[in-house]
């Protein structure tokens, strides 16, 4: 294991999932990763992975008492781990957030990259915790001021738990919004990953249930992806520490 | 009940002609026909409604934030057949983008819709220091990027092609407004560690988290609550 990122925004409708593949997809050229759909209550990778049809999933490894191995919940999908989570109201009310810590120490002994796709929001335990578990925590942001704000306060709550951010990353950037992100980058501070424009071809890739990269791999917007991962500079971790780490963080034990 | 733009039974809504500089913007526009007031927790409700009603006239809006802006917004949006055309804050004279900026803030916010007839709003209109694009209102104020592209396509051509009104100058002007950003920190700061207090997370807070606490802004309002004022007149 190397480290672990959060994917987070604060908002819906950044392109979070979007930008949680396509990164690990360009890590995966050199790392071993996993991609996790931390996002419970709104699950999305699977839909972006093909996997609509996924049958065990990370709800499942949520339910105490069930013996569900974390393998059963992982597919190889596009040269990536994919860890999905299910759609159902059941599944969501039946899981326990808590165990996620559990789940991650186990896909880290194994992994040299984990994504955490975080829920789109702050207000709840289990929102919270991938900003927790995770080391560094990429922050997605439209050039708008709901999302900036929310992208501001993301940040802000991950440095309250001790996680770097490792970069902001601005999407759906239009020609006149190109201003705005120089702008933006000097209260985010730290590396600005990308500016990726808003194109339809993202919006292919997403109705194709495809990642980005897999879809239009020739694509600008690919290409700011690509970079964006090279710029992440995933640092050399003790795998064990890291694990041992999930293993005693402390997180809630209710929803 | 006190009028939410400041205004009181004249004809004159708001007003920028206490402002010192000699050329700042001012707007004067009638009083009009009280529509509809409410508090509501997303102002798409309201930009949506002009909209499909194709509003001439305009909406006060008052965010319930108070922790930000110390309780010093309060916006005048007007609509030109439901389309967005001028905004302004009453409490800092600031217009156009700089006021939008200044609004958009997480809601509820208390809003008041008036009809004004076509005639009454043409003088304002030409005001192009307060003008904002057709669709920023929805995409900033409301969060809302499909109500911003049904604004667009409401809107006349020439409004779409206004260089005085773009769509990214509300971002710009929200980002150079530093002290802003420091209080959305400030803000996320606190309500980070209290709310570790709340689930338990404590021991999770990095070591210098803790100590820079403030108060919270106080809990939630229902949305859409109604203001307990039917249509006037």
């Amino acid at each position: 294991m190397v480290e672990a990122f959060a994917v987070a925004s604060g908002k819906g409708g950044t392109g979070k999932t979007t930008s949680t593949l396509a990164l690990g997809m360009a890590l995966a050229d050199e790392h071993d990763v996993t991609v996790v759909d931390a996002d419970t209550g709104m699950a999305n990778l699977l839909f972006h992975t093909g996997l609509d049809d996924a049958t065990v999933t990370l709800h499942d490894l949520l339910v105490e008492g069930t013996a569900t191995d974390v393998a059963e919940a992982t597919y190889d999908r596009f040269g990536l781990s994919v860890v999905p989570c299910g759609t159902s109201l059941a599944g969501f009310e039946a899981a326990e957030p808590g165990r996620l810590r559990d789940v991650v120490a186990e896909l880290a002994s194994d992994t040299d990259v984990l994504l955490l796709d975080s829920p789109a929001a702050l207000g709840s335990k289990s929102a919270v915790l991938p900003v927790v578990l995770a080391d560094r925590v990429v922050v997605v942001v439209e050039p708008t001021i709901p999302a900036l704000s929310d992208g501001l306060k993301v940040q802000e709550y991950a440095r309250s738990y001790g996680t770097e951010t490792a970069g902001v990353l601005f999407n759906k950037v239009r020609d006149d919004a190109a201003d705005v992100a120089e702008q933006a980058e000097r209260h985010f501070g730290g590396s600005v990953l990308a500016r990726v424009p808003d194109s339809d071809v993202v919006r292919d890739a997403r109705r194709a249930g495809e990642p980005l990269l897999a879809h239009a791999p020739e694509s600008d917007a690919a290409a700011r992806y690509r970079r964006a991962a090279a710029r992440l500079d995933v640092r050399d971790g003790d795998g064990g520490a890291v694990a041992d780490r999930f293993r005693s963080a402390v997180v809630p034990d209710t929803p | 009940m006190t009028d939410a733009a400041g205004g009181r039974n004249g004809t004159r809504e708001s007003r920028a002609d206490g402002a010192e500089s000699t050329d700042a913007p001012e707007l004067r526009i009638p009083r009009g026909t009280l529509l509809r007031s409410r508090v509501v927790s997303d102002v798409a409700t309201t930009l949506s409604r002009a909209l499909d009603r194709g509003l001439t006239g305009y909406a006060t809006l008052v965010p319930q934030e108070t922790l930000l802006l110390e309780g010093d917004a309060r916006g005048v949006l007007t609509f030109a057949d439901g389309v967005p055309v001028l905004a302004y804050n009453t409490v800092s004279d600031s217009g156009g983008p700089d006021a939008l900026a200044e609004l958009a803030v997480p809601g509820p916010y208390r809003v008041e819709l008036y009809a004004v007839d076509d005639e009454g709003l043409a003088a304002a209109h030409e005001e192009d220091a307060l003008r904002v694009a057709p669709g920023t209102a929805a995409t900033e104020l409301a969060d809302d990027p499909t109500l911003a592209d049904r604004t667009r396509e409401a809107a006349p051509d020439e409004r779409l092609a206004d260089p005085e009104a773009d769509d990214a100058d509300a971002v710009a002007a929200f980002l150079a407004d530093d002290d802003r950003i420091d209080a959305i920190r400030e803000q996320a700061r606190a309500e980070a560690a209290e709310r570790a207090d709340e689930w338990g997370l404590d021991a999770a807070l990095a070591d210098d988290a803790g100590g820079d606490v403030g108060s919270e802004s106080g809990g939630d309002v229902d949305p859409e609550t109604d203001g307990g004022r039917g249509p006037e007149q």
